[in-house]
């Protein structure tokens, strides 16, 4: 039995902050389902819209994590909720087989179940015994698993499995189709993997400590998954229509410049109030 | 080391039930596998036997982290999760390149390319305590090299755990590195040739289509799954270890256990995706 700190006091229920994150990446992914409804390609930023936010709940879930001694460091939870998430997302893509509306919520399924058999593996058979431990890691693949969705989303402008493993190459004006120009084939979903990873491991790395504060933490996350975001608008040059990459750029460029700018004032907030030299604060919990 | 300070967890001692548990989601998986689609059985045993070799493999490499960076404890400077995908992924991609020359080619191609990686690895890291740190190598959990014989009290700082990277601990590196990196190809030829049966038979797809679709899906789950039976032995050793005279090497068996549940239950998520 491990012993817990307490990372940060106050900030929002880790219930209610979970219920927004879901329903609030869900709703998301399913609004870039309007590309294929009224073929268009614009509202492909939705998708980056829905992994913010699933990140945004994820920072917190690696927090409540990461608040017991795991003794591994804070990289390696993100690195199992993208390594599982990849797994129950290019699986629930798939069930676009039989109706594209599944997927969202196909991935959310397959990666709690996936999530819940890894957590209870770390918890149980590891002998780790954090009481949050299988909770967090199911969480975490569902973020996981949400956050490449979304960014597949926004890159492919959909998410079922059939358009995301054909593209086309123009020759001569003449567009063929071909698996290697395309999102799985041309392997850009590593690319996402590795931005989607950089984005959850690092806001609680970064900010933890006896002084680190809920709200900073929580706007760091949302900065790192806007940075990722206009990596990803950049990326979508390749299969979208240019109003939709522009679209998606704006969108990514304005968000990340209010985070980075709100992140900026509450880290100098939070360095004001340590002016004074003052002794480090007891965060509690027995060693 | 936790992030925090607080106490690492992690007890010593299997638990039966949790195991067994374990045994039964990986026979589970494997019988799922049976009835929809059996081809893929004796790939998701590959699977299962790859994370298994991870698993395994990942507790001889020498694991220091942040205490070793500050020359207070044994090991390489970084994290298990870190190490093990280095380590593992550098096997990963120079096996999937000679995936062409037939199973045990790019089985032998992965662990060298694990194997070489760790080498350089533990080389320069011995170079930068020993000829920018200043420190010399001492285990602080064995007196005596098991390999060279040499003695560590005389060289082991008071108020340390030992420092720099022992011969035991470099060979342990070069080990794991090996081992990592066979299971790591493993698993990705098995999920290369799961999709190459599978997609041959899809309506008005060419040779080169389902070369290429293969090849990324079968990378990126087998990067996926390599990172989920790493970080599972990562939890099981708990931060740091010196090699395979560390006390804690003896509890592979958990983790062993726990990395192929997980690696099943991945594969079979994984190779349902050709099934539906």
């Amino acid at each position: 039995m491990s012993v817990k700190m307490e990372a940060s006091a106050g900030g929002m229920d880790h219930n209610k902050l979970l219920a927004i994150g879901l329903i609030g990446a869900l709703i998301c992914i399913y609004l870039v389902y309007l590309n294929t409804l009224m073929s268009t390609q614009v509202f492909a930023f939705f998708g980056g819209l829905a992994a913010v936010i699933a990140l945004w709940w994820g920072t917190d879930s690696i927090k409540k994590l990461c608040s017991y001694g795991l003794g591994t460091g804070v990289p390696s939870a993100g690195m199992i909720a993208l390594g599982s998430g990849v797994v129950a997302m290019l699986f629930a893509t798939k069930l676009a087989v039989i109706s594209p509306l599944l997927v969202p919520i196909g991935c959310v399924v397959v990666a709690a179940i996936l999530g819940a058999i890894l957590g209870f593996i770390s918890d149980k058979v590891l002998n780790m015994n954090i009481p949050v431990m299988t909770r967090m890691i199911a969480e975490l693949t569902v973020v996981g698993s949400l956050t490449m969705l979304g960014f597949t989303a926004m890159v492919a402008g959909t998410f079922s499995f059939g358009s995301l493993i054909l593209g086309s190459i123009s020759v001569m004006g003449l567009a063929i189709p071909s698996y290697a120009a395309s999102v799985i084939g041309g392997c850009v979903i590593a690319t996402i993997f590795m931005l989607g990873a950089i984005a959850i491991q690092h806001p609680f790395n970064a900010c933890l400590g006896p002084n680190e504060s809920w709200d900073r933490t929580q706007m760091c996350a949302l900065e790192c998954g806007f940075l990722s975001m206009i990596t990803v608008a950049i990326m979508s040059i390749v299969f979208l229509s240019f109003i939709a990459v522009v679209i998606s750029f704006v969108v990514s460029i304005i968000l990340w410049g209010w985070s980075y700018s709100e992140l900026i004032k509450l880290s100098k907030r939070d360095a004001f109030a340590w002016l004074d030299a003052k002794p480090i604060r007891e965060v509690g919990g027995e060693q | 080391m936790s992030a925090l300070g607080g106490g690492a967890a992690g007890g010593e001692g299997i638990n039966p039930v949790a195991s067994v548990i374990a045994l039964v989601i990986v026979l589970a998986s494997v019988g799922i596998v049976f009835i929809l689609y059996p081809a893929a059985l004796i790939p998701l045993i590959g699977v299962i036997i790859g994370g298994v070799l991870i698993s395994f493999g990942v507790h001889f490499v020498p694991v220091g982290g942040a205490p070793a960076a500050m020359g207070q404890a044994p090991g390489i400077a970084t994290g298990v999760a870190m190490l093990a995908a280095g380590g593992g992924l550098a096997g990963l991609f120079g096996g999937a390149w000679a995936a062409g020359h037939g199973l045990w080619i790019a089985l032998g191609a992965g662990a060298m390319g694990g194997g070489v990686l760790m080498a350089i690895t533990c080389l320069m890291v011995n170079v930068v305590y020993v000829f920018e740190m200043g420190i010399p190598a001492a285990s602080g959990k064995v007196d005596k090299d098991p390999i060279t014989g040499d003695t560590y009290p005389a060289y082991r700082s008071q108020g340390t755990e030992g420092h720099g990277l022992p011969f035991i601990s470099y060979v342990g590196g070069v080990l794991g590195g090996i081992l990592a990196g066979t299971g790591g190809t493993l698993i990705y030829l098995q999920l290369l040739a799961v999709y190459q049966g599978a997609f041959a038979s899809w309506v008005g797809i060419t040779p080169e289509g389902v070369a290429t679709l293969a090849v990324s899906l079968a990378g990126i789950f087998a990067v996926g799954m390599f990172l989920v039976a790493a970080v599972l032995t990562a939890y099981n050793i708990t931060g740091t270890i010196e090699g395979p005279h560390d006390p804690k090497f003896k509890r592979w068996p958990r983790a062993v256990i726990g990395s192929s549940a997980a690696c099943a239950a991945c594969g079979l998520v994984a190779i349902l995706l050709v099934v539906i």
